[in-house]
């Protein structure tokens, strides 16, 4: 089981997209996402249909993303565990709806136009999260899921 | 030209130092004009770019035709475009990148022919104008252009069948008559944004190719758009509500220059309406709901990146056109504001993000909060654009940036 958040998790719901046909009907998805969790810092790559790469970053590799996704470790744990009882994200845990419900915002960006990123792959992204409920996800602090 | 002509023996001096320049022979100067050329036309041609090969080739297709056109001539083998040229594949496929190489990947600053030849291509003398108006780079460019329009293809989506329809929950009266309302709105500015793009379309030349590809998706976008809220409208037991005031989107129909109307629809108001479609999607009563405001927001926000990305190159490439710019946006933001004269979608807004018509007023709020967000997010792509217009953005507008800077010092 893997252990969220880590390179190893990440690599797990990457293999699965990318041997996914409905992750690749959705198009091509060009962009480099950052992921913060507490201290934890990674990075997505997405180049074409596919998810080429994750990697640990740094605070200032965060100057090279699009955007990252930032919120705290619990609310990490409440929307991958909504997506995995529910398949993909119930109508409170999309990405676009924590985005709104969190005062600064859950896709964040130093760059106001690479931010709309997060718009334009948002089905994309949307579906990496939600494939995640096809695995079994052992979370940092607390329940498993 | 007339066949009885005398011959002409020496090459007027003017003529002869631009032929140098365009790289024309003597030999071919003397016999066009013993054929009765006139100088001026042929400074035309040799400034207009036209080779010394275009020229023999036109004069042997005139030639064919004046013999009854039977001779074949084959003259087109020898046309001195860039041959051997072998573009590969990349991950994307066989993208408009991938083929913008040697002479076809060369964007002219401005573009001199009137016709729809395609860039790279060679032009023949005697092609019918198209009328176009729009010749400079500046008037329209953007660097992103070519991969937008890959991202739109790739990124296609058909309402009929992408949007689960019967996963549309029945929903209280008061929900469905405000989410009919919102649609009937949506509906009727993508349509417009499709016409008005459309009526520009034909004003682009050729040699810009990527934009008018980019732009021809975006027209379908607009289309897709009417369709896919139109749907929404007439699939769960409503219907379409009233008409917008039309007050906001006078300013992109009224537009002079392409780069005005790109300001007013594709930063302006597309990015205020981005915003509208992403609190739709927060507010949603269903997942298929949700989803069809997901898949509208993707082909939005590549709409706004255009618009943004162009007023980024016109601004550093044309500092001169700043003021004009702002000029343009404080008009079309007065306009916009005017649809707040709209009070049936504002209240149906309301509704939707307060969950009943009893918590309009919660509702009310949450619509202002939508208002200080579209604020927020329009000033940080003018940003990026080089644009900061905290400062300058009409009044009513601007109170919002204050209130957010106020509230995050």
């Amino acid at each position: 089981m893997a252990k969220f958040p880590s390179v190893e998790w990440f690599e797990e719901v990457k293999n699965l997209v990318n041997n996914d046909e409905e992750y690749k009907r959705l198009g091509t998805f060009d962009s480099k996402v950052g992921i913060k969790v507490g201290d934890q810092l990674l990075e997505l790559e997405f180049e074409a249909f596919e998810c080429t790469g994750v990697r640990e970053i740094s605070e200032d590799d965060l100057r090279d993303v699009d955007f990252w996704l930032e919120q705290s470790p619990e609310q990490w744990q409440e929307m991958l565990e909504n997506i995995k009882d529910n398949g993909s994200a119930d109508l409170s845990h999309t990405l676009n709806t924590i985005d709104l419900n969190i005062p600064e915002g859950f896709a964040r960006s130093h760059d106001g136009y690479r931010r709309d990123a997060f718009y334009r792959f948002n089905q994309s992204l949307q579906h990496f999260f939600d494939s995640s409920s096809k695995i079994d996800t052992e979370f940092a602090v607390g329940a498993s899921s | 030209m007339a066949e009885d002509s005398a011959a002409v023996t020496e090459v007027p001096a003017e003529l002869g130092e631009t032929a140098k320049l365009a790289g024309w022979s003597d030999d071919l100067i003397l016999q066009l004009l013993s054929a009765g050329a006139q100088p001026a036309d042929l400074m035309r041609y040799m400034t207009m770019g036209v080779s010394e090969a275009q020229v023999r080739q036109y004069m042997a297709q005139q030639a064919s035709a004046e013999g009854g056109g039977m001779e074949l001539t084959l003259a087109w083998l020898d046309v001195p475009t860039e041959w051997g040229t072998k573009a590969k594949p990349t991950k994307h496929g066989l993208t408009l990148d991938a083929i913008n190489i040697g002479k076809y990947g060369e964007v002219p600053d401005v573009w001199e022919y009137q016709s729809e030849m395609p860039r790279g291509a060679v032009a023949i003398s005697g092609v019918e104008g198209m009328g176009y108006s729009v010749y400079e780079k500046h008037e329209l460019w953007a660097d992103n252009a070519a991969q937008l329009y890959e991202e739109a293809i790739q990124r296609r989506w058909r309402p009929a069948s992408d949007v689960d329809w019967e996963a549309i929950q029945q929903l209280p009266d008061d929900l469905e008559h405000a989410i009919c309302q919102i649609c009937t709105h949506f509906s009727e500015k993508a349509q417009l944004e499709a016409d008005v793009l459309s009526k520009w379309q034909e004003r682009l030349s050729y040699g810009y190719h990527e934009v008018k590809l980019y732009l021809a998706t975006v027209i379908f976008e607009g289309a897709r758009h009417n369709e896919l809220f139109r749907k929404r409208a007439l699939s769960n037991g409503g219907g379409l509500g009233l008409q917008s005031t039309g007050w906001g989107i006078r300013s992109a129909t009224d537009a002079r220059n392409f780069t005005e109307l790109i300001a007013i629809q594709m930063v302006l108001q597309d990015s205020f309406t981005l915003t509208q479609y992403e609190l739709c999607e927060r507010y949603a009563p269903s997942l298929a709901e949700k989803q069809l405001f997901r898949l509208a927001m993707q082909d939005k926000a590549r709409h706004v990146a255009y618009g943004i990305a162009h007023l980024k190159y016109v601004l550093l490439h044309k500092p001169e056109r700043r003021e004009e710019l702002e000029r343009y946006l404080d008009k079309a933001e007065f306009m916009l504001l005017a649809d707040d004269k709209d009070t049936a979608t504002r209240e149906a807004f309301a509704i939707l993000f307060g969950g009943s018509q009893e918590k309009i007023h919660e509702g009310l709020r949450t619509y202002e909060e939508m208002r200080a967000r579209q604020v927020q997010q329009y000033l940080a792509r003018l940003r990026w654009a080089t644009l900061e217009r905290k400062d300058t953005l009409v009044p009513a507008l601007r109170q919002y940036a204050e209130e957010r800077e106020a509230a995050t010092a």
